[in-house]
C-alpha cells in the first residue's frame, strides 16, 4: 500500500513539476500520518460506541463498533512480562501504546531447559511429563512461555515424558522454559496509585491471588499481593503503536538516480492500517507535504478530503 | 464450581483430602460471581460501565455477608471442652451464635443465655472505696472481679433450676403431698417460667471474645452453633455462595452499583432495588424446603392429645 501512496501523493503534489518529495520525507509524513489515524480510531471506536447506545447504530454490515474493533485488534499483542529484580514489578513492553489486561498465572507445572531442537517440539531431557499416574500432564492447551525470549506457545500433543509438540517454533537450544495450566488465571486490575492504599487495607477488597490489582509507574507495573513474585507469570494483552512505515528503494542506472520502490529490504514496512484507510492517507500526507512545498492548494485538498470522510463517517 | 467428571468430584482425582469437591455443585464461588458480573451487567452497552473489579468485589463480599447473617442458614458447629476458667473463646470466624449445648451422656442439651450476667470487670480500690491509680493515672484493676472469681469457684448462685439455685439441697418440710421451702429474702409465688431450666447457663462477653458458662460446666464439653459472615478468614478462594442465591447477589450488586452512581434515574435504580428485594424473597422460599413430605410429619401430630 505504501507505494500506492507515494505515487499518488506524488501525482497530486507534482502538478507543477516542482512538487518532489524525498523518501527521507515521505517516510516521516507517513509515520505521522499513520500515528494521526491509529489513535483517531480509539476517539472513533467511542464516539460510535455513544451512538450505538442511542440506537443510530446498526447491525450486520452497519455495525461500524465491530469494524473499527477489529482494526484496533490487529494491534494487539499478548506477552510474558520480565520481572525486575526480584521484586513484584514488571517491566511493560517498549511500544505499548494501552495496557489493556494483566493476568496472572499461578499453577505452573513443569520447568527446565530445551535439550534438542526440533521443528514445533519441545525436548527436555530431564523432564517427565508424562507418567503411568499423569498421563496428560502438562494438559494439551497449557501455555509454555519461553523464559529465555518471553515468547509463548501451546502444548498441542504429549510425545513422550521428555518431548512435547507445541503450536509454534519458540524453542531454541538450551532455552529455558516453563509451562503453566490454563485454569486458575485471574484478571490483575489496574488500580490507580491515589486508591491502591484505600484498596489493600481494605479486608474486603485487598488484592488477592484470585483478584490481584497492579499500579502502574514509569514503565513498569507493581503486582499486588506483593507475594506474586514468579518470574514469568504476568502476561500482557496490550495494544502496541503501529511500526513506522517506510519506502524502501534501490537506486538502479536505469532510471538516472530515480529511486525505484523495493520491498525486499530488510527495513522495509507497508502501513499497518486497512487499506480502506488510503483516501486519508494520502489527504493527511499531501498536508504535510502541502507544506513542505508551499503549495496550498495541495493542504486545502488535504484538508477538504478529511472534512468530507468526516462528514460521511459522522 | 466448574463443571468436573464423577472421578473428581468423589476422590478428587487421587489427590487428598478426598472430599474436596463433595457437595460443590450446591455452590457458586466468588471469582465467578465476580467474573460473571463483569461480563453479563458491565459493558458498553450495559446499565452499568466503567466499573471497577474491587467494585464488583466489594458489593460481592457484602452480599454475602448479609446473606450469612440472616438468610443462607450456613451454620457453623464448634466442640470443646470448657476448662477450669470456664470460659470458650470465640471461633477466629464467629459473628453471632445460634445455639450453644451442653454434650453429655451422647445428647445434647441446649442451654439458656443467662439474663443476668455472670462475669464484670472490676478496679482496685482502697478501704474508703475510692479507685486505685498507677503512676500514670490508670486505673488499677484485679485479675477477677467478685463476680467472675465467684463464679469460677462455684460459689455464684443461679437464679435458674440447676444445681447453682441457692435453694438447691435446701431443707423444706412436706405437707399435703408436696415440699415448701422458706426463702431467705422476700417470698416468690409460682415457677418463674424464664428461668425454669435445668441446664447450665452462659452469658456472652462480646468485647472480650468469650462466651462464660456457670460453674457446673467446668471440664464439660459444649457445643458451640454459630454463624459467620462467609468470607473464610480472607481466604478468596474458598468463599462461595448457594446457587439458590446467585442471581439475588446479581441483582445486590447491581442495585448498590446504581444507587451509588451520579445521574442514573431514580426509576432505574427502584427498578434494581425491587428485583433485589423479590430475589431474596423467592431464594429465602426456595431454601426454607417447604415441601408436602416435610409438611406431613409435622401434621402427623394434629391429633395427639394434650395433656
Amino acid at each position: 500500500m505504501i507505494d500506492d501512496v507515494r505515487n499518488t501523493v506524488l501525482a497530486i503534489a507534482n502538478k507543477n513539476n516542482y512538487g518532489y518529495i524525498s523518501p527521507q520525507d515521505f517516510n516521516l509524513y507517513c509515520q505521522q500520518a499513520q500515528m494521526d489515524l491509529f489513535e483517531d480510531y480509539f476517539y472513533q471506536y467511542n464516539s460510535w460506541i455513544t451512538k450505538q447506545n442511542q440506537r443510530v447504530s446498526g447491525t450486520g454490515y452497519a455495525d461500524i463498533v465491530k469494524s473499527l474493533e477489529e482494526v484496533m485488534d490487529f494491534f494487539s499483542q499478548e506477552v510474558f512480562l520480565a520481572q525486575v529484580g526480584v521484586a513484584n514489578t514488571y517491566s511493560l513492553p517498549s511500544d505499548y501504546y494501552l495496557m489493556n489486561k494483566l493476568f496472572y498465572y499461578p499453577n505452573s507445572v513443569a520447568e527446565g531447559t530445551n535439550t534438542f531442537v526440533a521443528a514445533f517440539k519441545l525436548t527436555d531431557s530431564t523432564a517427565a511429563f508424562s507418567n503411568l499416574t499423569n498421563p496428560t500432564t502438562p494438559p494439551i492447551g497449557s501455555i509454555i512461555v519461553n523464559t529465555t525470549t518471553n515468547s509463548q506457545c501451546y502444548v498441542t500433543a504429549i510425545d513422550n515424558a521428555t518431548t512435547l509438540s507445541i503450536s509454534a517454533n519458540i524453542m531454541n537450544l538450551n532455552d529455558s522454559y516453563i509451562i503453566y495450566t490454563n485454569t486458575n488465571i485471574s484478571e490483575v486490575e489496574r488500580v490507580s496509585q491515589n486508591k491502591l492504599f484505600y484498596l489493600t487495607s481494605s479486608p474486603l477488597t485487598a488484592p488477592s491471588n484470585q483478584f490481584p490489582a497492579y499500579v502502574l509507574g514509569g514503565n513498569t507495573v507493581t503486582i499486588y499481593p506483593s507475594t506474586i513474585l514468579s518470574s514469568t507469570s504476568i502476561k500482557a494483552q496490550y495494544i502496541r503503536y503501529p511500526k513506522p512505515p517506510k519506502w524502501t528503494y534501490s537506486i538502479i542506472s536505469a532510471t538516472e538516480g530515480t529511486p525505484v520502490f523495493n520491498d525486499t529490504q530488510p527495513d522495509y514496512q507497508d502501513f499497518e492500517l486497512p487499506l480502506s484507510d488510503e483516501p486519508t492517507l494520502v489527504a493527511k500526507i499531501c498536508q504535510y507535504v502541502g507544506i513542505e512545498i508551499r503549495e496550498s492548494d495541495v493542504v486545502d485538498f488535504g484538508t477538504a478530503q478529511i472534512t468530507n470522510e468526516n462528514q460521511e463517517e459522522g | 464450581m466448574a463443571y468436573i467428571t464423577d472421578y473428581q468430584y468423589y476422590e478428587n482425582g487421587g489427590a487428598n483430602p478426598e472430599n474436596e469437591n463433595w457437595g460443590s455443585y450446591q455452590y457458586v464461588t466468588l471469582q465467578e460471581i465476580v467474573n460473571n458480573f463483569m461480563l453479563i451487567y458491565q459493558g458498553n452497552n450495559e446499565l452499568l460501565n466503567n466499573l471497577n473489579r474491587y467494585q464488583v468485589l466489594f458489593y460481592a463480599k457484602r452480599g454475602i455477608q448479609e446473606l450469612n447473617y440472616d438468610a443462607m442458614k450456613e451454620i457453623k458447629i464448634l466442640e470443646l471442652e470448657v476448662g477450669e476458667d470456664l470460659r470458650f473463646i470465640m471461633p477466629q470466624d464467629y459473628v453471632n451464635w445460634v445455639r450453644i449445648s451442653l454434650y453429655q451422656g451422647g445428647i445434647l442439651y441446649p442451654m439458656t443465655e443467662n439474663i443476668q450476667t455472670n462475669w464484670a470487670g472490676a478496679y482496685l480500690q482502697d478501704n474508703n472505696a475510692r479507685i486505685l491509680f498507677d503512676q500514670d493515672g490508670n486505673v488499677l484493676k484485679p485479675e477477677y472481679s467478685t463476680v467472675t472469681y465467684d463464679r469460677i469457684q462455684g460459689k455464684k448462685k443461679s437464679i435458674y433450676l440447676n444445681t447453682d439455685s441457692p435453694y438447691h439441697n435446701s431443707l423444706g418440710y412436706f405437707l399435703d403431698g408436696a415440699w415448701f421451702f422458706d426463702y431467705n429474702v422476700g417470698s416468690r409465688f409460682g415457677l418463674n417460667t424464664e428461668t425454669a431450666n435445668v441446664n447450665p447457663t452462659f452469658s456472652i462477653n462480646k468485647q472480650s471474645g468469650v462466651i462464660n458458662f456457670d460453674s457446673t460446666m467446668s471440664g464439660r464439653m459444649a457445643v458451640l452453633e454459630y454463624v459467620s459472615d462467609g468470607m473464610e478468614s480472607g481466604n478468596d478462594a474458598g468463599v462461595s455462595v448457594n446457587k439458590l442465591f446467585e442471581d439475588y447477589l446479581y441483582a445486590f450488586i447491581r442495585y448498590s452499583l446504581l444507587n451509588g452512581r451520579l445521574g442514573v434515574q431514580e426509576y432505574i435504580v427502584n427498578r434494581a432495588r425491587k428485583d433485589k428485594s423479590s430475589l431474596l424473597r423467592n431464594a429465602k422460599i426456595r431454601l426454607s424446603n417447604i415441601h408436602p413430605g416435610r409438611l406431613l410429619m409435622n401434621m402427623r401430630g394434629q391429633d395427639k392429645w394434650i395433656k
